[in-house]
């Protein structure tokens, strides 16, 4: 930007910009806050804000109240399996797809991409019953492969737009200086990829940590991820409150500092390459 | 450059993926199809008989259906609505000089990390509670009677909850294609005398309009299958005042067993979310010829 602007416009700027920032933000910081509190004062009338006893009892409440870290160790497990497993399939898909195109290339991509629009309501009930058939209801190897599938097509797209980036140029540069195909692909294509891997993986390790449809439905009380386990919190039980904040804290943060890292991919990603 | 041999051994790095979905896609697509035309209730033990349209004729003349097709509309609209028009202003906001834009960008896009359950149950306890909620304490705090946002007005406090998960999507998207704009073109309108309104809907809109129509079309395909917000929050109701197409079939198939019934909802659903993919598809495969 060249264009030159005066000193108190960019203050006013920053101030109304910080200002809806952190109404925007406030109810994340607010549950961080609460987790600190005892339930007490988490309902207080008038709320205070900085000025209470912290406290940490609230964490140990909730691992007490239903071992909290399996629920956590069962989102990871999950995210991060269906993910690797996604990426096991799509690497190889989305590589043949952007070096070797041919007529159907495209045909095959956007097949893919309708695939994610089936609403998941609408094949609910036959996987529900398929799982329940095949004993997979409540465990983690059934949340891995569902979860696999419905960001298939996501992760199919990522990686080819960042393959596509990749110049063949150099491929036949190195071709030429006579490298053999297994040097080629371990010299040349994997260090320009892994960016491209890397990014493809964290957003959807962000998507399966989030998923919301499936997790609740496929699961009770043994392969429940965070996202099933904070959805027990709707019926209340007592004053809970803090608790509430201090499970969704542990919840929440590790994702939350994921995705400030993947704020590029996560446009890429999500629009299939529409806006860059 | 493609040789036979190399071409042969795309079409089967290509083919685990193509099998898997194709399963996926398929396989239940037609079991919901088939389970549709059946009277089938896990409830009821005997025979699973064919009955045609019934489950159809049964669901479209449920008045819960109704009530459920406008939900979602008023679901997927609302939220719209609120996520574009405050995406626009926030993107055009945080395109400004500032201080500390970076940070504020962060704060900004925040909530789109949140997992939905935990908005919803922060959202529905620690700000709409009637008694305990922030909301109640502030209301108290002017001297007015606080309001019970999710029996009063259910619906219209999930779109609250949904467009405050999404209003970063659409904030995100809007200032990557903002931040592609020509600023010479905007410095010589400006030159040539056009004011900041002018210069907002002459050339700031248009070029937008193309990532609108993303955010627009992606957004309507996630909204169309919101579903812990609401099962957490309201369980779909009083009644069904909060109950979209999602909800009902969950209801229908998981909680009243009734996999016919379910399935020819879902089918409907399916139908509902092709017509929204069908304008998407066309949008990103033109920009896969560009």
């Amino acid at each position: 930007m060249a264009r030159s602007v005066t000193r108190s416009r960019k203050i006013v700027n920053t101030t109304i910009a910080w200002a809806i920032g952190l109404i925007i933000f406030f109810p994340i910081l607010w549950t961080v806050l609460t987790s600190f509190k005892t339930e007490a004062e988490a309902i207080s009338s008038p709320p205070s804000f900085l000025f209470f006893d912290w406290t940490f009892q609230n964490y140990e409440a909730v691992q007490e109240r239903s071992n909290y870290f399996r629920h956590f160790w069962n989102s990871v497990v999950i995210s991060v399996g269906s993910t690797i497993l996604g990426l096991a399939i799509a690497v190889p898909a989305a590589w043949a797809m952007a070096f070797v195109p041919g007529k159907q290339t495209k045909n095959i991509l956007m097949w893919m991409l309708s695939t994610k629009m089936l609403p998941a309501v609408g094949v609910l009930v036959p996987i529900y019953l398929l799982f329940r058939d095949m004993g997979l209801l409540d465990t983690r190897t059934g949340l891995v492969a569902v979860l696999m599938l419905i960001n298939l097509p996501i992760i199919v797209w990522m990686l080819y737009t960042y393959f596509k980036e990749i110049p063949g140029e150099i491929l036949e540069a190195a071709r030429m200086d006579g490298a053999t195909l297994r040097s080629e692909v371990t010299y040349v294509l994997l260090p320009m990829a892994v960016p491209g891997i890397a990014s493809t993986m964290l957003l959807n390790i962000i998507l399966a940590w989030n998923e919301a449809f499936w997790t609740l439905n496929l699961t009770a009380a043994n392969a429940a991820p965070l996202t099933a386990f904070i959805a027990s919190y709707s019926s209340p039980e007592g004053l809970f409150y803090a608790k509430l904040s201090a499970a969704s804290t542990m919840a929440i943060a590790p994702i939350l500092i994921m995705g400030w890292f993947s704020q590029k991919q996560l446009v890429r990603g999500l629009t299939f390459g529409a806006v860059k | 450059m493609a040789t036979q041999h190399s071409k042969a051994a795309a079409r089967l790095m290509i083919a685990p993926a193509v099998i898997v979905l194709l399963l996926w896609m398929i396989v239940p697509l037609v079991l919901t199809l088939y389970f549709s035309t059946l009277r089938y209730n896990l409830l009821m033990p005997g025979g699973t008989p064919f009955v045609g349209m019934e489950n159809y004729q049964y669901f479209f003349t449920d008045p819960a259906f109704t009530t459920a097709l406008v939900n979602t509309l008023l679901l997927v609209g609302g939220v719209l609505l609120i996520t574009i028009i405050g995406g626009t202003l926030l993107a055009l906001l945080l395109d400004q000089p500032m201080f500390g834009q970076g940070i504020v960008r962060l704060l900004v896009i925040a909530p789109f990390f949140v997992m939905p359950t935990v908005s919803a149950l922060v959202w529905k306890n620690m700000f709409m509670n009637p008694v305990n909620g922030l909301f109640a304490h502030l209301a108290r705090l002017i001297g007015i009677q606080p309001f019970d946002f999710l029996a009063v007005a259910p619906l219209a406090s999930i779109i609250l909850i949904v467009a405050w998960q999404w209003l970063p999507f659409a904030t995100l998207i809007l200032l990557t294609a903002m931040q592609s704009l020509d600023s010479e073109q905007i410095e010589a309108a400006e030159m040539d005398g056009a004011g900041a309104l002018s210069r907002f809907f002459y050339i700031v809109v248009p070029h937008l309009s193309r990532a609108a129509t993303v955010v627009i079309l992606i957004q309507t395909i996630f909204l169309l299958s919101i579903f812990a917000e609401i099962l957490v929050t309201t369980a779909g109701g009083p009644g069904v005042a909060s109950t979209n197409l999602t909800y009902l079939v969950y209801i229908q198939s998981l909680l009243q067993f009734d996999v016919g019934l379910g399935s020819a909802g879902g089918v409907v659903a399916i139908i509902l979310a092709n017509i929204v993919a069908i304008f998407l598809m066309r949008m990103i495969g033109k920009n896969l010829d560009a």
